[in-house]
């Protein structure tokens, strides 16, 4: 294995300062995505949960660490249905990925496969409701099919990223079945989730930290 | 233990409860909002949620009320922080109306399943008030005047709005005090009859003024319980009638 085939603790934290910085500067397109099928906060409560995040972040020794930090803030700051389900998602990477400070590919496509297995277990969704699973669960089958035909971390982590975008536009058709937009019924198709939309940011900073994006 | 995206929303509600109860309301802790700088934005926080059931925590377990939306994820997420190890549930019932019968059974007594049952069936009252189908009275319906009873007494409401949510709650706390299982009926249609614990079937009833009711009772209290509706529907439940 070569030193371009493992993730770093340092790449980590660019991981969540990326996925900060999109956030922040697309909290109002995710606000207006939600307010056309939800209660229009997505965009500030993710941006507020990752400021949070932000400010938490100092050196952290392991990976387990940082990941529990980050989960425990988002929990804590959000305020929405994205809150547990962000915050399970980097609490069980964390547990998953243990108090080591390097990961490796198959490492770090288990953890990711945890944290996608943290957020169904905790919203009950599944793949077609309309929500940020959409983009998550073809991203993360990117990630390890990219993997396992011997592409590096960085090929891997665009692959993910180019899934999540053609899963978040799926759910454009789609009639929303989980959280708030399910009230909605047949009138929220027609509309891009919002959660699915923040998840493409998840794995766009993702391959910006991993060296998968051109600079 | 109440969770909700509004503090104000938390706070009117549990006053609402409060209502129907006397003195000894149940212990209540309320976790509302989520922390915004030195303020509070709308949403709920699972840590927040995690320390209410702490510190609302007893041995007689806890009954947890949920808004909408994330409240419910917070608050399965809350169980795997909290610190407390007693029974909690997680109530399916709507807001309002659980949280209100979840107040009155607790103050009365009551275990925490029946808790947690009564306010999961406490928007049958609401749809059978309306006539939408899911009628309380249904379920108990089979319960009929000719069943066998230990005790049986008559009378008549003569409160202006009938038996409504605060007299029913003082009927399910007073019936606590007995060891008897005890049914209220309209005595001229005895379809019409709800387990005298059953606060929420019992509004459904909608028991107007002038009903005749007709309280039987089986159990070593049983005479004693069917008096003391007796006494309490001549009385009008302590209102001016």
């Amino acid at each position: 294995m070569t030193v371009a085939d493992t993730v770093t603790i340092d790449q980590l934290v660019d991981w969540l300062g990326r996925f900060r910085s999109l956030v922040v500067d697309n909290q109002r397109y995710l606000t207006e995505l939600d307010s056309a099928i939800g209660d229009a906060d997505h965009g500030s409560n993710m941006a507020r949960g990752m400021n949070a995040v932000a400010e938490k972040l100092e050196t952290p020794e392991t990976v387990d660490a940082l990941f529990k930090t980050v989960g425990m803030t988002l929990v804590s700051s959000v305020g929405g249905a994205s809150g547990p389900l962000y915050g399970t998602f980097f609490l069980r990477i964390g547990t998953t990925a243990g108090p080591v400070t390097v990961l490796d590919g198959s490492a770090l496509s288990a953890a990711l496969r945890a944290g996608l297995a943290g957020v169904v277990a905790r919203g009950k969704a599944e793949p077609g409701d309309k929500t940020m699973l959409d983009a998550m669960l073809p991203a993360l089958d990117a990630f390890d099919a990219s993997l396992a035909s011997g592409a590096d971390l960085a090929d891997a982590s665009a692959a993910a990223f180019t899934a999540a975008q053609a899963g978040r536009d799926d759910t454009e058709d789609l009639v929303a079945r989980k959280g708030r937009a399910s009230y909605l019924g047949e009138r929220s198709a027609g509309h891009l989730d919002p959660g699915a939309t923040s998840t493409v940011y998840l794995f766009q900073a993702l391959a910006g930290a991993l060296g998968g994006l051109p600079e | 233990m109440v969770v909700s995206h509004s503090p104000a929303l938390a706070e009117a509600a549990v006053a609402l409860a409060l209502e129907m109860v006397g003195s000894t309301p149940p212990t209540i802790v309320i976790a509302a909002g989520v922390a915004d700088g030195a303020t509070l934005a709308t949403g709920t926080d699972a840590v927040r949620v995690a320390a209410a059931i702490d510190e609302a925590a007893s041995p007689d377990g806890v009954l947890v009320f949920m808004d909408l939306g994330s409240a419910a994820l917070s608050a399965s997420m809350a169980l795997e922080f909290r610190e407390s190890d007693c029974e909690v549930r997680l109530s399916a019932a709507a807001f309002v109306e659980g949280l209100v019968a979840g107040v009155v059974l607790a103050a009365a007594g009551a275990a925490l399943d029946e808790a947690d049952r009564e306010a999961a069936g406490a928007m049958l009252a609401k749809a059978a008030q309306l006539g939408t189908g899911g009628a309380g009275g249904d379920a108990t319906s089979a319960r009929s005047a000719s069943e066998a009873y230990d005790a049986v007494a008559e009378a008549t409401v003569v409160n202006e709005i009938g038996v409504h949510a605060r007299p029913a709650a003082l009927i399910v706390a007073r019936m606590a005090d007995f060891d008897a299982s005890v049914t209220i009926a309209d005595a001229d249609d005895p379809t019409r009859s709800s387990p005298a614990g059953s606060l929420l079937v019992l509004m459904g009833l909608g028991l107007a003024k002038g009903t005749r009711l007709r309280f039987t009772a089986t159990g070593p209290d049983a005479a004693a319980a069917v008096e003391a509706l007796r006494a309490m529907t001549a009385d009008g439940y302590g209102e001016a009638p």
